[in-house]
């Protein structure tokens, strides 16, 4: 898909002559518009879940809400956390677990059955903890959230492969890669070890065109690019509601 | 939690102890009460959403505990000696009692709760009853005469047993009939209230015993009590009657409901009968009303003795 964004993107730009887009700016550009892509998806979510709730969705393909979930699913991960010292774990990152995580959806105590830990605020851990009846325990574990490590509840969650997380992962910065120049242009080579494509589904194409688009524009000042890429996205937007 | 083989039920799969599975189909577990009710009752499209697991927890243990005061009938029995110090100390779970009795002779007998208390706290005075303090300012504890009376078996009792008033009191017999001195303000025919020959027992619910009168020493006493249903702690042993699991999640969501900010008044109210009413149905099911059981009672309606 990143070779037709990029195409796209080039031809929008060159047919009004208001410039051209290098392959390095492309993939900043593009890393970019990827994650306000990802984030929206976060808040178009929420909005759908509020029109559901008011009784304002639909069904079976009318189920908006349900195609943004398997999007957001794309992203799931789920992965060991690595141990520190006694109950604290490592949250996911680059070198922990290959991936930094965008959203903890949940932690999972491996056993017999595996449960599931509850996220408790700083603020109220420490009452949890001495709160009789509802002390977190063996069936109802909880954790709590400190710089890059969570503290598991009871203390007795102490050992590496205890603890799983499935999270929600950044999407990988996305490289348009090429070989050689022929005729003055870069050309296209997706066999390069470092590319990488954008991780968003095929729908997410034109939104893509018009976030780079607005970049590109801003980046090469030209204010008819911006506003003709906000004017599309506007009509798109309009277009969900 | 997953249903058992038969041979788990019976057998506990040969793991000792044999019978921690018998009885268990009658109840739902702790674990499954919370994990149904965020599955099912909670969560967007529902009229609970955005609660943490620890609230639900929360008002379902409160809910059982409620439950096991009184709904449950689910009443714990303890067998303990009371010895010289006429003392029974009160189980670890105990919230309230139902029933003490003395087992004697084969035989069970109910006690009477004292009207009147049987022990005291007492402070140590000198002859002009003025305190005594100890070095850090306080006052010094020692053992009350009531308290000492009872131990020795010298107390009275208002009550016809051994310890009564007038047990052993010599009398005059007269033309054939016996008299015995009473004080002033004798009365005359029984108070029923007070004329029970078994021992008497009074509750000291902060010092966590119960305090019996002397004949009850060297004896058994049994003693029938409700808990909270906590299991001292262990949430894995923590249930609910499945009568009784219906009632739970309505509990549970209008206790949050009611707490909540921003819930309609009128939802507020569906909760809240709706809890009610599961809760009547339980206890209608649970009490095992049944004509066969009516008809045993019935039958005795034309018995002029009974």
């Amino acid at each position: 898909m990143i070779n037709s964004v990029r195409n796209t993107v080039l031809a929008i730009l060159n047919k009004n002559n208001y410039g051209y887009v290098s392959p390095s700016d492309f993939n900043l550009f593009a890393k970019q518009a990827q994650m306000d892509i990802f984030e929206d998806y976060f808040t178009a979510y929420n909005y759908y879940v509020v029109k559901e709730n008011a009784r304002q969705s639909g069904t079976g393909y009318a189920d908006v809400k349900k195609g943004i979930e398997e999007v957001i699913d794309m992203f799931s991960e789920e992965n060991d956390l690595t141990h520190d010292t006694n109950n604290k774990f490592f949250l996911p990152s680059e070198t922990t677990t290959g991936d930094d995580y965008y959203f903890v959806n949940k932690i999972l105590v491996v056993g017999t059955p595996t449960l599931e830990a509850e996220n408790v605020s700083n603020k109220n851990i420490t009452m949890l903890t001495s709160s009789l009846l509802t002390s977190p325990t063996d069936l109802f574990p909880a954790f709590n959230q400190q710089g890059n490590s969570v503290f598991l509840y009871p203390t007795t969650i102490d050992t590496q492969g205890n603890v799983k997380c499935q999270y929600i992962r950044y999407p990988k910065p996305p490289k348009w890669t090429y070989v050689s120049l022929s005729g003055g242009e870069p050309s296209f080579d997706q066999s390069q070890a470092d590319f990488q494509d954008f991780e968003l589904p095929n729908e997410g194409e034109r939104k893509l065109v018009n976030k780079i688009l607005q970049y590109a524009g801003m980046s090469i000042r030209e204010i008819q690019a911006v506003q003709y890429a906000q004017a599309e996205e506007q009509i798109e937007s309009n277009e969900l509601k | 939690m997953a249903y058992i083989t038969q041979y788990q039920y019976y057998e506990n799969g040969g793991t000792p102890p044999t019978d921690a599975n018998w009885g268990s189909y009658q109840y739902v577990s702790l674990f499954d009460v919370v994990n149904n009710f965020m599955l099912m009752y909670q969560g967007n499209n529902s009229l609970v959403n955005n609660e943490p697991r620890y609230k639900i927890l929360f008002h379902a243990k409160r809910g059982i505990q409620e439950l096991n005061y009184d709904a449950f009938k689910e009443i714990k029995v303890l067998e303990l000696n009371v010895c010289d110090n006429l003392r029974f100390v009160l189980p670890d779970d105990y919230v309230n009692w139902v029933r003490v009795s003395a087992y004697k002779d084969g035989l069970l007998l109910p006690l009477t709760e004292n009207i009147q208390t049987n022990y005291s706290k007492a402070y140590l005075q000198n002859n002009d009853c003025s305190l005594q303090f100890d070095v850090d300012g306080n006052v010094i504890d020692t053992e009350s005469q009531i308290d000492a009376d009872r131990l020795a078996g010298t107390k009275k009792s208002i009550y016809l047993n051994q310890g009564h008033m007038f047990d052993g009191l010599e009398g005059y017999c007269c033309d054939g009939e016996w008299y015995f001195d009473y004080s002033i303000g004798a009365r005359f025919g029984l108070n029923t209230e007070t004329a029970n020959v078994n021992p008497t027992f009074s509750i000291d619910r902060k010092s966590g015993v119960i305090n019996f009168s002397s004949d009850m020493a060297d004896q058994k006493c049994i003693l029938e009590y409700v808990s909270d249903g906590m299991e001292n702690g262990d949430n894995s042993k923590v249930t609910v009657n499945k009568l009784f699991e219906d009632y739970i999640y309505a509990y549970i969501e209008y206790a949050i409901l009611n707490s909540k900010l921003n819930v309609q008044e009128y939802v507020v109210n569906r909760a809240r009968k709706r809890k009610s009413a599961l809760l009547r149905n339980a206890k209608i099911r649970l009490s095992n009303i049944h004509p066969s059981r009516l008809l045993m009672s019935l039958r005795g309606q034309n018995k002029w003795l009974k």
